[in-house]
Protein backbone atom coordinates (compact mmCIF):
# COMPACT_ATOMS: atom_id res chain seq x y z
CA UNK A 1 0.00 0.00 0.00
CA UNK A 2 2.72 2.40 0.97
CA UNK A 3 4.70 1.69 -2.39
CA UNK A 4 1.64 2.27 -4.74
CA UNK A 5 1.20 5.89 -2.37
CA UNK A 6 4.81 6.40 -2.99
CA UNK A 7 4.45 5.53 -6.34
CA UNK A 8 1.29 7.71 -6.44
CA UNK A 9 3.17 10.97 -5.08
CA UNK A 10 5.78 10.70 -7.53
CA UNK A 11 3.03 10.87 -10.53
CA UNK A 12 1.31 13.89 -8.80
CA UNK A 13 3.93 15.44 -10.61
CA UNK A 14 4.57 18.21 -7.44
CA UNK A 15 7.83 19.59 -6.80
CA UNK A 16 9.23 18.25 -10.76
CA UNK A 17 10.23 21.59 -11.14
CA UNK A 18 13.97 23.09 -11.47
CA UNK A 19 14.28 25.27 -8.62
CA UNK A 20 14.23 22.47 -6.16
CA UNK A 21 17.06 20.75 -8.07
CA UNK A 22 19.58 23.64 -6.33
CA UNK A 23 18.74 22.08 -2.58
CA UNK A 24 21.07 19.18 -2.75
CA UNK A 25 24.16 21.55 -3.66
CA UNK A 26 23.13 24.42 -1.16
CA UNK A 27 22.77 21.55 1.75
CA UNK A 28 25.96 20.20 0.40
CA UNK A 29 27.55 23.10 1.24
CA UNK A 30 25.77 23.77 4.59
CA UNK A 31 26.39 20.04 5.36
CA UNK A 32 30.24 20.59 4.19
CA UNK A 33 30.47 23.69 6.80
CA UNK A 34 28.75 22.11 9.80
CA UNK A 35 30.91 19.27 8.99
CA UNK A 36 34.64 21.09 9.41
CA UNK A 37 33.04 23.10 11.94
CA UNK A 38 32.09 19.56 13.69
CA UNK A 39 35.42 18.02 13.31
CA UNK A 40 36.98 21.67 14.65
CA UNK A 41 35.09 21.03 17.72
CA UNK A 42 36.58 17.29 18.17
CA UNK A 43 40.04 18.89 17.80
CA UNK A 44 39.53 21.55 20.11
CA UNK A 45 38.89 19.26 22.46
CA UNK A 46 41.75 16.95 22.09
CA UNK A 47 43.79 19.71 21.79
CA UNK A 48 42.08 21.10 25.17
CA UNK A 49 42.52 17.89 26.86
CA UNK A 50 45.93 16.93 25.99
CA UNK A 51 47.65 20.11 26.91
CA UNK A 52 45.82 19.82 30.22
CA UNK A 53 46.67 16.93 31.07
CA UNK A 54 50.44 17.91 30.60
CA UNK A 55 50.51 20.96 32.18
CA UNK A 56 47.51 21.27 34.81
CA UNK A 57 49.30 19.93 37.68
CA UNK A 58 52.80 21.20 36.79
CA UNK A 59 54.45 24.12 38.56
CA UNK A 60 58.50 25.03 37.92
CA UNK A 61 60.41 26.47 40.84
CA UNK A 62 63.64 28.70 39.36
CA UNK A 63 66.14 28.92 41.93
CA UNK A 64 69.63 31.55 40.96
CA UNK A 65 72.84 29.73 39.78
CA UNK A 66 74.78 30.17 42.53
CA UNK A 67 72.34 29.73 45.47
CA UNK A 68 74.41 27.23 47.89
CA UNK A 69 73.55 23.49 47.96
CA UNK A 70 72.68 23.73 51.40
CA UNK A 71 69.94 26.27 50.59
CA UNK A 72 68.82 24.57 48.20
CA UNK A 73 68.45 21.51 50.41
CA UNK A 74 66.11 23.64 52.37
CA UNK A 75 64.19 24.99 49.75
CA UNK A 76 63.72 21.11 48.58
CA UNK A 77 62.73 20.51 52.44
CA UNK A 78 60.33 23.30 52.31
CA UNK A 79 58.47 21.99 48.95
CA UNK A 80 58.67 18.81 50.33
CA UNK A 81 56.46 19.93 53.17
CA UNK A 82 54.41 22.18 52.17
CA UNK A 83 50.66 21.12 51.91
CA UNK A 84 49.30 20.19 48.09
CA UNK A 85 52.73 19.65 46.60
CA UNK A 86 52.25 15.99 45.35
CA UNK A 87 55.59 15.49 44.33
CA UNK A 88 59.32 17.52 43.92
CA UNK A 89 61.91 16.97 41.42
CA UNK A 90 64.98 18.47 41.24
CA UNK A 91 66.75 18.50 37.50
CA UNK A 92 70.04 17.86 37.06
CA UNK A 93 72.56 19.87 34.77
CA UNK A 94 72.16 17.48 32.43
CA UNK A 95 68.30 17.52 32.22
CA UNK A 96 68.42 21.45 32.45
CA UNK A 97 71.28 21.71 29.02
CA UNK A 98 68.53 19.10 27.12
CA UNK A 99 66.20 21.33 27.69
CA UNK A 100 68.14 24.67 26.81
CA UNK A 101 69.53 22.23 23.57
CA UNK A 102 66.79 23.73 21.26
CA UNK A 103 68.25 27.21 21.99
CA UNK A 104 71.39 27.29 22.93
CA UNK A 105 72.98 23.89 21.18
CA UNK A 106 75.22 21.50 22.92
CA UNK A 107 77.38 24.00 23.96
CA UNK A 108 78.90 23.05 27.97
CA UNK A 109 76.98 24.71 30.35
CA UNK A 110 79.19 24.95 33.41
CA UNK A 111 80.31 28.31 32.44
CA UNK A 112 76.90 29.92 32.45
CA UNK A 113 74.93 30.78 35.09
CA UNK A 114 71.64 28.81 34.37
CA UNK A 115 69.52 28.82 37.31
CA UNK A 116 68.29 25.38 39.01
CA UNK A 117 64.71 24.30 37.91
CA UNK A 118 62.68 22.54 40.04
CA UNK A 119 59.76 20.66 39.16
CA UNK A 120 56.39 20.73 41.03
CA UNK A 121 53.27 18.47 41.32
CA UNK A 122 50.62 19.92 42.19
CA UNK A 123 48.17 17.74 43.90
CA UNK A 124 44.96 18.72 42.10
CA UNK A 125 42.65 17.67 45.17
CA UNK A 126 44.28 19.77 47.22
CA UNK A 127 45.69 23.09 45.86
CA UNK A 128 48.70 24.51 47.68
CA UNK A 129 48.93 28.05 48.94
CA UNK A 130 51.24 29.55 46.54
CA UNK A 131 51.29 33.34 48.12
CA UNK A 132 52.79 31.41 50.85
CA UNK A 133 55.03 29.35 49.21
CA UNK A 134 55.96 32.29 47.27
CA UNK A 135 56.81 34.02 50.82
CA UNK A 136 58.65 30.96 52.12
CA UNK A 137 60.48 30.45 49.24
CA UNK A 138 61.78 34.41 49.21
CA UNK A 139 62.83 34.16 52.81
CA UNK A 140 64.82 31.37 51.80
CA UNK A 141 66.28 32.51 48.11
CA UNK A 142 64.92 36.08 47.46
CA UNK A 143 65.73 35.48 43.89
CA UNK A 144 63.69 32.23 43.09
CA UNK A 145 60.54 32.56 40.51
CA UNK A 146 57.73 30.06 40.70
CA UNK A 147 56.14 29.67 37.63
CA UNK A 148 52.78 28.08 37.22
CA UNK A 149 51.52 26.96 34.46
CA UNK A 150 48.25 26.20 35.71
CA UNK A 151 47.42 29.88 34.39
CA UNK A 152 47.97 29.12 30.98
CA UNK A 153 45.26 26.44 30.59
CA UNK A 154 43.13 28.72 32.49
CA UNK A 155 43.51 31.13 29.70
CA UNK A 156 43.56 29.01 27.13
CA UNK A 157 40.19 27.14 28.40
CA UNK A 158 38.47 30.01 28.37
CA UNK A 159 39.71 31.45 24.54
CA UNK A 160 38.97 27.79 23.12
CA UNK A 161 35.91 27.37 25.23
CA UNK A 162 35.08 31.03 23.11
CA UNK A 163 36.09 29.30 19.81
CA UNK A 164 33.78 26.55 20.71
CA UNK A 165 30.62 28.90 21.07
CA UNK A 166 31.81 30.32 17.27
CA UNK A 167 31.79 26.46 15.80
CA UNK A 168 28.64 25.58 17.49
CA UNK A 169 26.62 28.66 16.65
CA UNK A 170 28.46 27.70 13.06
CA UNK A 171 26.92 24.13 12.98
CA UNK A 172 23.84 26.16 14.55
CA UNK A 173 23.30 28.36 11.36
CA UNK A 174 24.28 26.09 9.06
CA UNK A 175 21.83 23.53 10.40
CA UNK A 176 18.93 26.71 10.04
CA UNK A 177 20.08 27.46 6.96
CA UNK A 178 19.22 23.96 5.63
CA UNK A 179 15.98 24.70 6.96
CA UNK A 180 15.65 27.98 5.43
CA UNK A 181 16.67 26.96 1.95
CA UNK A 182 14.34 23.62 2.27
CA UNK A 183 11.30 26.03 3.01
CA UNK A 184 12.36 28.33 0.13
CA UNK A 185 12.84 25.24 -2.07
CA UNK A 186 9.07 23.70 -0.99
CA UNK A 187 7.45 26.86 -1.00
CA UNK A 188 8.93 27.53 -4.63
CA UNK A 189 7.71 24.26 -5.98
CA UNK A 190 4.04 25.02 -4.71
CA UNK A 191 4.37 28.34 -6.21
CA UNK A 192 5.19 26.84 -9.08
CA UNK A 193 2.63 23.84 -9.39
CA UNK A 194 0.21 26.37 -8.12
CA UNK A 195 -2.28 24.99 -10.26
CA UNK A 196 -1.12 21.51 -9.43
CA UNK A 197 -1.49 21.48 -5.85
CA UNK A 198 -4.78 23.15 -6.12
CA UNK A 199 -5.97 20.54 -8.85
CA UNK A 200 -4.83 17.62 -6.21
CA UNK A 201 -6.58 19.59 -3.39
CA UNK A 202 -9.81 20.23 -5.68
CA UNK A 203 -9.55 16.07 -6.18
CA UNK A 204 -9.51 15.47 -2.92
CA UNK A 205 -6.33 14.22 -1.73
CA UNK A 206 -5.42 15.43 1.49
CA UNK A 207 -3.46 17.53 3.22
CA UNK A 208 -0.66 15.21 4.14
CA UNK A 209 -0.88 13.57 0.87
CA UNK A 210 -0.17 16.61 -0.53
CA UNK A 211 2.87 17.77 1.21
CA UNK A 212 4.01 14.22 1.61
CA UNK A 213 4.70 14.21 -1.67
CA UNK A 214 7.18 17.62 -1.77
CA UNK A 215 8.38 16.30 1.45
CA UNK A 216 9.96 13.20 0.50
CA UNK A 217 11.06 14.77 -2.54
CA UNK A 218 12.77 17.30 -0.01
CA UNK A 219 14.12 14.33 2.13
CA UNK A 220 16.10 12.48 -1.13
CA UNK A 221 17.27 16.13 -2.04
CA UNK A 222 18.41 16.93 1.72
CA UNK A 223 19.89 13.31 1.78
CA UNK A 224 21.85 13.86 -1.50
CA UNK A 225 23.70 17.16 -0.45
CA UNK A 226 23.94 15.63 2.94
CA UNK A 227 25.89 12.70 1.21
CA UNK A 228 28.30 15.12 -0.83
CA UNK A 229 28.54 17.70 1.69
CA UNK A 230 29.98 14.80 3.79
CA UNK A 231 32.25 13.35 1.26
CA UNK A 232 33.54 16.84 0.88
CA UNK A 233 34.64 17.49 4.50
CA UNK A 234 36.33 14.27 4.94
CA UNK A 235 38.24 14.81 1.76
CA UNK A 236 39.50 18.52 3.17
CA UNK A 237 40.13 16.48 6.37
CA UNK A 238 42.38 13.83 4.41
CA UNK A 239 43.73 16.50 2.58
CA UNK A 240 45.01 18.51 6.11
CA UNK A 241 46.13 15.66 7.77
CA UNK A 242 48.41 14.99 4.99
CA UNK A 243 49.64 18.57 5.19
CA UNK A 244 49.86 18.69 9.11
CA UNK A 245 53.06 16.93 9.04
CA UNK A 246 54.58 19.34 6.07
CA UNK A 247 53.37 22.65 8.06
CA UNK A 248 53.23 21.37 12.01
CA UNK A 249 50.11 21.71 12.59
CA UNK A 250 49.37 20.25 16.14
CA UNK A 251 49.42 17.00 17.22
CA UNK A 252 45.71 16.52 17.23
CA UNK A 253 44.93 17.12 13.97
CA UNK A 254 46.88 14.54 12.94
CA UNK A 255 45.07 12.09 15.45
CA UNK A 256 41.51 13.16 14.75
CA UNK A 257 41.96 12.82 10.76
CA UNK A 258 39.99 10.10 9.52
CA UNK A 259 40.74 7.14 11.22
CA UNK A 260 39.18 8.68 14.20
CA UNK A 261 35.51 7.27 14.85
CA UNK A 262 34.07 10.27 16.01
CA UNK A 263 35.00 11.84 12.48
CA UNK A 264 33.04 9.51 10.82
CA UNK A 265 30.52 9.53 13.48
CA UNK A 266 29.36 13.49 13.23
CA UNK A 267 29.80 13.98 9.15
CA UNK A 268 27.60 10.97 8.68
CA UNK A 269 25.48 12.35 11.73
CA UNK A 270 24.97 15.15 9.47
CA UNK A 271 23.70 13.55 6.52
CA UNK A 272 20.24 12.05 8.05
CA UNK A 273 19.79 15.43 9.95
CA UNK A 274 20.17 17.55 6.64
CA UNK A 275 17.25 14.96 5.44
CA UNK A 276 14.97 15.21 8.02
CA UNK A 277 15.54 18.94 8.40
CA UNK A 278 15.05 19.68 4.65
CA UNK A 279 11.98 17.07 4.80
CA UNK A 280 10.38 18.65 7.55
CA UNK A 281 10.52 21.97 6.66
CA UNK A 282 9.07 21.52 3.30
CA UNK A 283 6.24 19.71 5.13
CA UNK A 284 5.56 22.61 7.51
CA UNK A 285 5.85 25.29 4.19
CA UNK A 286 3.28 23.18 2.04
CA UNK A 287 1.31 22.15 4.83
CA UNK A 288 1.22 26.53 5.60
CA UNK A 289 0.50 27.18 1.80
CA UNK A 290 -2.39 24.74 1.87
CA UNK A 291 -3.98 25.56 4.78
CA UNK A 292 -4.72 28.65 2.49
CA UNK A 293 -7.24 26.56 0.66
CA UNK A 294 -10.29 26.02 1.81
CA UNK B 1 -30.28 14.64 -0.88
CA UNK B 2 -27.08 15.18 -2.06
CA UNK B 3 -26.60 18.92 -2.01
CA UNK B 4 -28.62 21.61 -0.16
CA UNK B 5 -27.69 24.95 -0.03
CA UNK B 6 -29.61 27.38 2.33
CA UNK B 7 -29.44 30.85 2.20
CA UNK B 8 -25.50 31.30 0.68
CA UNK B 9 -24.41 34.16 -0.20
CA UNK B 10 -20.79 34.56 -0.87
CA UNK B 11 -19.21 37.52 -1.39
CA UNK B 12 -15.87 38.56 -2.74
CA UNK B 13 -13.07 40.13 -0.44
CA UNK B 14 -13.77 43.56 -1.50
CA UNK B 15 -17.03 42.89 -0.20
CA UNK B 16 -19.20 43.10 -3.23
CA UNK B 17 -21.68 39.74 -3.44
CA UNK B 18 -21.15 37.26 -6.06
CA UNK B 19 -24.08 34.52 -4.80
CA UNK B 20 -27.12 36.17 -2.61
CA UNK B 21 -29.88 34.38 -0.78
CA UNK B 22 -29.75 31.12 -2.82
CA UNK B 23 -31.79 28.04 -1.78
CA UNK B 24 -30.99 24.91 -4.04
CA UNK B 25 -31.95 21.15 -3.10
CA UNK B 26 -29.98 18.58 -5.45
CA UNK B 27 -31.40 14.82 -5.25
CA UNK B 28 -29.66 11.59 -5.62
CA UNK B 29 -30.16 10.75 -9.02
CA UNK B 30 -30.98 13.90 -10.38
CA UNK B 31 -29.89 15.38 -13.30
CA UNK B 32 -29.54 19.49 -13.83
CA UNK B 33 -28.85 22.32 -15.72
CA UNK B 34 -27.33 25.69 -13.97
CA UNK B 35 -27.50 28.30 -16.66
CA UNK B 36 -26.67 31.86 -16.40
CA UNK B 37 -24.33 34.55 -18.56
CA UNK B 38 -21.29 34.98 -18.15
CA UNK B 39 -20.08 36.61 -14.59
CA UNK B 40 -24.02 35.35 -13.05
CA UNK B 41 -21.69 33.26 -10.28
CA UNK B 42 -21.95 30.03 -11.80
CA UNK B 43 -18.56 28.98 -11.36
CA UNK B 44 -18.48 30.90 -7.90
CA UNK B 45 -21.39 28.40 -7.33
CA UNK B 46 -19.60 25.14 -8.30
CA UNK B 47 -16.94 26.15 -6.34
CA UNK B 48 -19.01 26.30 -3.22
CA UNK B 49 -20.55 23.23 -4.01
CA UNK B 50 -17.54 21.08 -4.63
CA UNK B 51 -15.98 23.01 -1.15
CA UNK B 52 -13.31 25.01 -3.09
CA UNK B 53 -14.57 27.55 -1.13
CA UNK B 54 -16.49 28.46 1.71
CA UNK B 55 -19.83 30.36 1.67
CA UNK B 56 -19.56 34.16 3.53
CA UNK B 57 -23.35 33.01 5.13
CA UNK B 58 -25.95 29.96 4.82
CA UNK B 59 -25.60 26.64 5.25
CA UNK B 60 -24.10 24.21 2.83
CA UNK B 61 -25.44 20.48 3.44
CA UNK B 62 -23.07 17.77 1.39
CA UNK B 63 -24.14 14.12 1.12
CA UNK B 64 -25.42 14.91 4.45
CA UNK B 65 -23.35 16.64 6.53
CA UNK B 66 -22.95 20.07 6.95
CA UNK B 67 -19.96 21.32 5.49
CA UNK B 68 -19.40 24.17 8.13
CA UNK B 69 -18.31 21.76 11.07
CA UNK B 70 -15.95 19.25 8.44
CA UNK B 71 -11.94 19.54 9.65
CA UNK B 72 -9.62 19.81 6.04
CA UNK B 73 -9.76 15.91 6.28
CA UNK B 74 -13.27 15.34 6.21
CA UNK B 75 -13.48 18.56 3.58
CA UNK B 76 -11.20 16.02 1.19
CA UNK B 77 -13.08 12.82 1.71
CA UNK B 78 -16.33 15.16 0.19
CA UNK B 79 -14.63 16.12 -2.56
CA UNK B 80 -13.42 12.87 -3.20
CA UNK B 81 -17.38 11.87 -3.90
CA UNK B 82 -17.43 14.68 -6.30
CA UNK B 83 -16.35 14.17 -9.99
CA UNK B 84 -15.63 17.81 -11.82
CA UNK B 85 -14.90 18.93 -15.23
CA UNK B 86 -13.10 22.23 -14.86
CA UNK B 87 -14.21 24.91 -17.39
CA UNK B 88 -10.36 25.22 -18.28
CA UNK B 89 -10.06 21.47 -18.14
CA UNK B 90 -7.47 21.73 -15.47
CA UNK B 91 -5.26 18.63 -17.24
CA UNK B 92 -1.05 18.37 -15.90
CA UNK B 93 0.94 19.09 -18.97
CA UNK B 94 3.31 17.22 -17.81
CA UNK B 95 1.41 14.31 -17.03
CA UNK B 96 0.45 11.54 -19.96
CA UNK B 97 -3.28 11.48 -20.94
CA UNK B 98 -3.34 7.94 -18.44
CA UNK B 99 -1.55 9.70 -15.75
CA UNK B 100 -4.11 12.95 -15.61
CA UNK B 101 -7.06 10.57 -15.37
CA UNK B 102 -5.70 8.26 -13.12
CA UNK B 103 -4.89 11.41 -10.21
CA UNK B 104 -8.57 10.70 -8.67
CA UNK B 105 -7.69 6.69 -8.06
CA UNK B 106 -4.01 7.34 -7.35
CA UNK B 107 -5.24 10.02 -4.51
CA UNK B 108 -7.62 7.40 -3.11
CA UNK B 109 -4.95 4.86 -3.16
CA UNK B 110 -6.46 2.41 -5.79
CA UNK B 111 -3.83 -0.34 -6.24
CA UNK B 112 -1.77 0.38 -9.56
CA UNK B 113 -3.30 -2.90 -11.63
CA UNK B 114 -6.51 -1.47 -10.61
CA UNK B 115 -5.93 2.04 -11.93
CA UNK B 116 -4.29 0.75 -15.03
CA UNK B 117 -7.37 -1.26 -15.76
CA UNK B 118 -9.80 1.72 -15.17
CA UNK B 119 -7.87 4.01 -16.96
CA UNK B 120 -7.62 2.04 -20.34
CA UNK B 121 -11.75 1.31 -20.09
CA UNK B 122 -12.94 4.79 -19.02
CA UNK B 123 -10.32 6.10 -21.92
CA UNK B 124 -11.89 3.74 -24.47
CA UNK B 125 -15.33 5.12 -23.34
CA UNK B 126 -14.45 8.78 -24.28
CA UNK B 127 -13.18 7.55 -27.54
CA UNK B 128 -9.11 7.07 -26.75
CA UNK B 129 -8.22 4.21 -26.34
CA UNK B 130 -4.75 3.06 -26.79
CA UNK B 131 -3.78 6.82 -25.96
CA UNK B 132 -2.97 6.53 -22.39
CA UNK B 133 0.51 7.30 -22.83
CA UNK B 134 0.27 10.18 -25.45
CA UNK B 135 1.07 14.19 -23.24
CA UNK B 136 -1.51 15.82 -22.83
CA UNK B 137 0.13 18.96 -24.04
CA UNK B 138 0.26 16.72 -27.44
CA UNK B 139 -3.38 16.58 -27.75
CA UNK B 140 -6.42 18.27 -29.69
CA UNK B 141 -8.89 21.16 -27.99
CA UNK B 142 -12.11 17.83 -28.25
CA UNK B 143 -9.06 15.11 -26.73
CA UNK B 144 -8.26 17.01 -23.75
CA UNK B 145 -11.74 17.73 -22.78
CA UNK B 146 -12.74 13.76 -22.96
CA UNK B 147 -9.74 13.07 -20.95
CA UNK B 148 -11.21 15.40 -18.78
CA UNK B 149 -14.51 13.76 -18.93
CA UNK B 150 -12.57 10.76 -18.22
CA UNK B 151 -10.99 12.12 -14.81
CA UNK B 152 -14.21 13.46 -13.69
CA UNK B 153 -16.13 9.86 -13.90
CA UNK B 154 -13.07 7.46 -13.71
CA UNK B 155 -14.13 7.22 -9.85
CA UNK B 156 -17.63 6.62 -10.07
CA UNK B 157 -18.25 9.54 -8.60
CA UNK B 158 -21.81 10.52 -6.45
CA UNK B 159 -22.17 14.05 -7.70
CA UNK B 160 -20.83 14.73 -11.03
CA UNK B 161 -20.32 18.20 -11.89
CA UNK B 162 -19.61 20.22 -15.30
CA UNK B 163 -18.70 23.74 -15.69
CA UNK B 164 -19.29 25.29 -19.29
CA UNK B 165 -18.79 22.36 -21.39
CA UNK B 166 -19.59 23.95 -24.52
CA UNK B 167 -17.10 26.59 -23.71
CA UNK B 168 -14.42 24.37 -24.47
CA UNK B 169 -13.88 22.71 -28.15
CA UNK B 170 -16.91 21.99 -29.97
CA UNK B 171 -20.87 21.56 -28.80
CA UNK B 172 -20.23 17.53 -30.47
CA UNK B 173 -18.18 17.56 -27.54
CA UNK B 174 -20.36 18.80 -25.11
CA UNK B 175 -23.44 16.32 -26.72
CA UNK B 176 -21.23 13.38 -25.92
CA UNK B 177 -20.25 14.57 -22.49
CA UNK B 178 -24.29 14.84 -21.60
CA UNK B 179 -24.56 11.46 -22.95
CA UNK B 180 -21.90 10.31 -21.31
CA UNK B 181 -23.48 11.67 -18.12
CA UNK B 182 -26.73 10.31 -18.95
CA UNK B 183 -25.36 6.91 -18.94
CA UNK B 184 -23.35 7.40 -15.72
CA UNK B 185 -26.59 9.50 -14.14
CA UNK B 186 -28.60 5.99 -14.87
CA UNK B 187 -26.50 4.11 -12.46
CA UNK B 188 -27.26 6.69 -9.48
CA UNK B 189 -25.01 9.64 -9.95
CA UNK B 190 -26.45 13.21 -9.61
CA UNK B 191 -25.19 15.06 -12.37
CA UNK B 192 -25.22 19.05 -12.24
CA UNK B 193 -24.23 21.06 -15.51
CA UNK B 194 -23.26 24.92 -15.53
CA UNK B 195 -23.90 26.55 -18.96
CA UNK B 196 -23.79 29.92 -20.58
CA UNK B 197 -25.54 28.10 -23.31
CA UNK B 198 -29.52 28.36 -22.32
CA UNK B 199 -30.32 27.15 -26.03
CA UNK B 200 -28.06 24.16 -25.48
CA UNK B 201 -29.67 23.33 -22.01
CA UNK B 202 -33.06 23.07 -23.09
CA UNK B 203 -32.25 20.48 -25.67
CA UNK B 204 -32.17 18.60 -22.81
CA UNK B 205 -35.53 17.26 -20.22
CA UNK B 206 -33.50 18.05 -17.19
CA UNK B 207 -34.26 20.66 -14.42
CA UNK B 208 -32.71 23.89 -14.72
CA UNK B 209 -31.89 26.29 -12.21
CA UNK B 210 -30.89 30.04 -13.55
CA UNK B 211 -28.30 32.45 -11.98
CA UNK B 212 -28.94 35.93 -12.56
CA UNK B 213 -26.71 38.36 -10.71
CA UNK B 214 -26.05 36.55 -8.18
CA UNK B 215 -29.22 35.69 -7.68
CA UNK B 216 -30.96 31.72 -8.11
CA UNK B 217 -34.28 31.30 -9.90
CA UNK B 218 -35.68 27.73 -10.28
CA UNK B 219 -35.54 28.41 -14.38
CA UNK B 220 -38.57 25.83 -15.11
CA UNK B 221 -41.13 27.43 -12.45
CA UNK B 222 -39.99 30.91 -13.94
CA UNK B 223 -40.69 29.52 -17.29
CA UNK B 224 -44.06 28.43 -16.33
CA UNK B 225 -45.31 31.43 -14.53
Amino acid sequence: MIGFRLAARRRFALGSDSSGRLLPWVVALLVYAAGLCGVGLIVLNDALRASEHTLAATLTLQVPAETSDARLETVLALLRQTPGIASVHLLEPAETARLLEPWLGSVPLDDLPVPRLIDLRADPNAEPDLAMLRQHLASVVPDSRLDDHRLWPQEMRAAARRIEGVLAAGITIALLLIAAAAVVAARTAVMADRSVSELLHLLGAADFDIAGGLAVRSLGRGLLGGVIGAIAALLTILALGGAGSVVQLPAPIAVSGAADWRVWGILSAFVPAAGLIAMASAWVAVRRRLAAMP
Amino acid sequence: MVVKLEHIEKRADTGVPIISDASLALEKGGFYFLTGLSGAGKTTLLRLITLAERPTHGSLILFGADTASLDRDARAALRRRIGMVFQDLRLIDTLSAGDNVALPLRIAGAPEHEVRDNVAALLAWVGLAGRADVPTATLSGGERQRVAIARAIVRRPELLIADEPTGNGSEETADLMVRIFEQINRLGTTVLIATDNVAFARRFEHQRFHLDRGMLLDADAAAAQ
